[in-house]
């Protein structure tokens, strides 16, 4: 269990909190033009790292929005918290 | 169709801790983004909305209370007509917002029951089942959280010093309301 500060709502449990997967994960431009392997590559793999990942959080409980958060997988540590379509900070 | 009837058993009293179904108060949820949105809103209801997070205004008939950043619910502060569902806010919402296109308009007033709390241990009763930190919250006034109490979302409005509105999803209430009352008489 740990807090998350929610960039809208402020610091709340994370058990209001869903979390939706890595961040940052851009769409094809060119589906059409893709193999069957890259299609999968882009719909299934997932980076799963242990450490400092990107990731995308809903406060599913609260105000409902989604929200970017740069998390250390190792210990849960909050590295950074910041909204969609914001500039990932840089480490 | 209309439902008015009680949602919950009867009101009750535990440990000076006062429980009660408040019906029926008109509810309305709008969501909207635009700045045009905000003043519509301000110019029909004579209500500032409020931007800062977690926190509510009132007038005289209304409350608005912020749920997200372009999400608002409002409520009726006295109990409503019970024999007809033409609410004259959501009317003027209606012309004012959804036909202009500025947002959108949600009548929910069957969708959520209003349970008022009375008692000075109002928050010793939602620490037995919540994971949000009253601490400053019980101190201000006007104050909104949406969280989860036994696992179950709600909204939490501090309406007065020991006096609280709590809104829950009507299929939820009987059980929050008895999960409640089970709570209160073990405080």
């Amino acid at each position: 269990m740990f807090i998350i500060n929610c960039p809208f709502c402020g610091e709340r449990e994370q058990s209001e909190f869903k979390a939706g997967g890595e961040a940052h994960i851009l769409r094809p431009k060119q589906p059409t033009e893709l193999s069957d392997d890259e299609w999968a590559e882009y719909l299934f793999m997932r980076k799963n790292i242990k450490g400092v990942q990107f990731e995308r959080w809903n406060h599913a409980h609260g105000c409902r929005k989604w929200f970017n958060m740069v998390r250390d997988t190792s210990n849960d540590e909050i590295k950074a918290v910041y909204k969609m379509g914001e500039k990932p900070p840089l480490e | 169709m209309l439902n008015y009837n009680q949602a919950l058993p009867k009101d009750t009293l535990i440990q000076d801790l006062q429980m009660k179904e408040i019906k029926p108060i008109m509810k309305l949820i709008i969501r909207g983004k635009k700045r045009e949105f905000i003043s519509a809103i301000g110019k029909s209801l004579n209500i500032l909305l409020p931007t800062e997070a977690n926190t509510s205004t009132q007038s005289d008939k209304l409350s608005a209370l912020w749920l997200s950043p372009d999400e608002w619910m409002i409520f009726s502060n006295d109990p409503i007509d019970e024999n007809t569902n033409d609410y004259e806010t959501e009317k003027l919402l209606n012309n004012n917002i959804s036909k202009l296109n500025l947002g959108a308009v949600t009548d929910v007033t069957d969708q959520f029951v209003m349970i008022n709390l009375r008692g000075n241990k109002i928050y010793e009763l939602f620490q037995t089942g919540s994971p949000f930190n009253f601490n400053d919250f019980q101190n201000k006034k006007g104050a909104v959280t949406q969280t989860i109490l036994n696992k179950i979302d709600i909204i939490v409005h501090n309406h007065d010093k020991n006096a609280v509105n709590l809104f829950v999803r009507r299929s939820f209430s009987q059980h929050l309301f008895s999960w409640m009352n089970d709570a209160a008489s073990r405080l």
